[in-house]
């Protein structure tokens, strides 16, 4: 939920209790005070009717001719002699309509018989000025309630356009690139000072990603001298003729492990390469084209393990690929196909111009699928395999938009590259 | 021949001189860009072997400076750095070939090698080895004066060979050589042993001496039996 719906949606239920508690309380004030009103005037009355009794010792209604105004009834016995309001409806003289009045009962002794003497006063105006009071009432309090509102919405509107200026600003923001978070200086100090611990933030997060990057690249060059140092000395090594067989094959060993770090070594620089967006020169390449010319480049290999190689109908797959990536790509699919395929299998290459797979046969994967691509991922543990080439090949269709695809299928490995769709 | 090698991790310069040296260079070292500066001022050198990165300063500045200097010495770059940018430039201005660390000693000596035949004789020139005779023009090989025909591949293994003659060479080196970095090693190493089995019997056939030993299992070398 949205901070402003949240507030506007507290703001109206608490807007509207207080309107209805006030409503009601100022309904009864004012009813309150009518009946005050009307009972003064009610008790003036009675006076004046005690008064008249005591001039004239009698009561004629005559002296009343308003229509139930006053009621003068004889009781036998003196029952009660309190005097009470109560409310009470008369039905009126010409249409047979109940109206509301406050009546006022008191007893009096006429010519000493007890009698009991009913005052009323119509509520009619008083109903109707209750009614137009709370009319106006609900009225004014319903404008105000939704101009506040209003006002409430558009304020709020105003006081948080910073904060969600700063957030898309946020949402856009990339890591990896070379601009720094740029955020405004609101007039509002609380904004200003987020803003402020945002851009540190932001700053240092990309100072240390940055590092991080470099530390990579640079560490990978580093290791790169110390190997090369590895092998010249090996290679001095050997060449010494007082070795025994059992020192060869450990110098062997050192030297295959350094050749692997190598390896491993220049795989990770790719890769932090490619991460880091080195590759800029990028230029239309048929990758089609290239995987075919690759093939044929690797016969030597192919045919040594008796690989048969088919190449479908071949529609150029061009894309915009930095060439230095390309060829990387083409090659890593193509040692991959080598690699895991088995004496006398086949490899098949096919292209549609919107799809390009490099199928070959080879054994069951023992690993997951899923997770075929991640670095470090190896089928079987061979020393020549430092698990890189799935995850460089990943990592540079990912960097360039293309999708690929891996799916086994009857004792088949194919490799499907694809254009990725727009997601926008 | 004056080889000049310009490094700074000291150990990998002295092999690469202990090297050379062996191979009939008259081979000197620099360990940082002034050292390697005023040598290419005093002394003429036939092929320079340069660092990118030195610790106070750039390899590719050097170049410049000896190519303005003395434009015949060959330039061979050895970098960590594996950029094509940075092999692109080296070629731009001057340099002959580029060689990314870690590199076998062997590669190295054979591009020095077939560098200053290229430079001292245009390529014009026989490669002899007793009755071994090569002719890096027209690529063609000749055992006892009679032509041995050899595939493009067991041309380049004899090449790689001539250049290091008495010298263990590697399998992986060879197959690197060969086939290049990329290659897959396990395939590679016995497509090394095949070619090497080829070259042997089309040696033999001519007549010619069985020069190539195995050592160990580790490579082979090429030499006087």
């Amino acid at each position: 939920m949205k901070l402003l719906a949240k507030t506007n949606r507290i703001y109206l239920a608490f807007s509207l209790a207080i309107y209805l508690f006030a409503g009601l309380a100022f309904y009864q004030v004012v009813r309150i005070l009518i009946y005050n009103e009307v009972e003064t005037r009610l008790k003036v009355e009675k006076r004046d009717f005690e008064a008249y009794l005591k001039q004239h010792k009698a009561w004629s209604d005559t002296t009343y001719f308003v229509e139930n105004k006053i009621d003068v009834v004889p009781v036998g016995r003196q029952t009660r002699l309190s005097e009470t309001f109560i409310d009470t409806l008369i039905q009126n003289r010409y249409d047979q309509e109940l109206m509301p009045f406050r009546q006022l009962t008191f007893y009096v002794p006429i010519k000493g018989v007890m009698h009991r003497v009913s005052i009323r006063k119509s509520l009619i105006q008083s109903y109707q000025l209750i009614e137009v009071i709370t009319v106006t009432m609900a009225a004014c309090l319903g404008l105000l309630l939704l101009g506040t509102f209003w006002f409430q919405g558009k304020l709020s509107g105003r006081l948080w356009l910073p904060f969600y200026e700063s957030l898309s600003r946020i949402k856009r923001f990339n890591l990896a690139s070379a601009t720094p978070l740029q955020l405004d200086k609101p007039e509002i100090n609380e904004f200003r000072e987020l803003n402020e611990v945002l851009r540190k933030m932001g700053d240092k997060m990309q100072q240390d990603y940055r590092s991080l990057k470099e530390f990579t690249e640079n560490a990978s060059h580093e290791i790169q001298t110390p190997l090369a140092l590895i092998n010249a000395k090996v290679e001095q090594l050997i060449q010494s003729e007082k070795l025994t067989e059992t020192q060869t094959r450990w110098i062997e060993e050192i030297y295959q492990a350094s050749r692997r770090m190598a390896r491993l070594n220049q795989g990770l620089l790719l890769l932090a390469k490619i991460d880091n967006q080195q590759f800029t020169d990028n230029q239309a390449v048929d990758l089609a084209a290239l995987l075919a010319e690759k093939l044929g480049a690797m016969d030597e290999v192919l045919h040594h393990k008796r690989i048969a190689v088919k190449i479908g109908n071949l529609v150029p797959f061009a894309i915009q690929l930095p060439p230095a990536l390309a060829d990387s790509l083409v090659t890593n699919l193509v040692n991959n196909a080598i690699k895991h395929n088995h004496a006398e299998g086949r490899v098949e290459l096919r292209s549609d111009g919107k799809n390009l797979s490099l199928g070959n046969t080879g054994h069951a994967l023992v690993s997951n699928p899923e997770r075929l691509f991640e670095r470090f991922k190896k089928e079987g543990s061979g020393p020549d395999s430092v698990g890189l080439g799935l995850a460089i090949i990943k990592e540079i269709c990912d960097t360039y938009g293309l999708e690929v695809q891996y799916d086994e299928n009857n004792g088949w490995h194919r490799f499907g590259i694809s254009r990725k769709v727009n997601e926008e | 021949m004056k080889v000049l090698v310009v490094e700074d991790e000291k150990g990998l310069a002295e092999s690469i001189t202990d090297y050379m040296n062996k191979e009939g260079y008259l081979c000197e070292t620099a360990g940082t860009f002034r050292e390697a500066d005023e040598r290419i001022y005093l002394y003429q050198y036939d092929c320079v072997i340069v660092d990118l990165t030195l610790p106070d300063g750039d390899g590719f500045q050097l170049i410049q400076t000896l190519k303005k200097l003395l434009a015949t010495t060959g330039v061979i770059i050895i970098s960590a750095r594996n950029a094509l940018e940075d092999k692109i430039r080296g070629l731009e201005i001057g340099s002959d070939d580029y060689l990314t660390k870690p590199f076998h000693l062997s590669e190295l000596n054979a591009r020095v090698k077939s560098l200053i035949r290229r430079r001292n004789f245009g390529g014009h020139t026989e490669i002899r080895f007793r009755e071994i005779r090569v002719n890096p023009s027209s690529r063609k090989v000749y055992v006892n004066g009679q032509l041995a025909v050899l595939s493009r591949k067991e041309y380049d293994l004899l090449l790689y060979f001539l250049s290091n003659i008495d010298v263990v060479l590697t399998k992986v080196s060879i197959a690197e050589h060969l086939w290049g970095d990329n290659i897959d090693s396990a395939d590679s190493l016995d497509m090394v042993y095949s070619h090497i089995k080829n070259l042997r019997r089309k040696l033999l056939e001519k007549g010619g001496s069985d020069y190539v030993s195995s050592v160990y299992g580790i490579g082979y070398k090429f030499g006087e039996p």
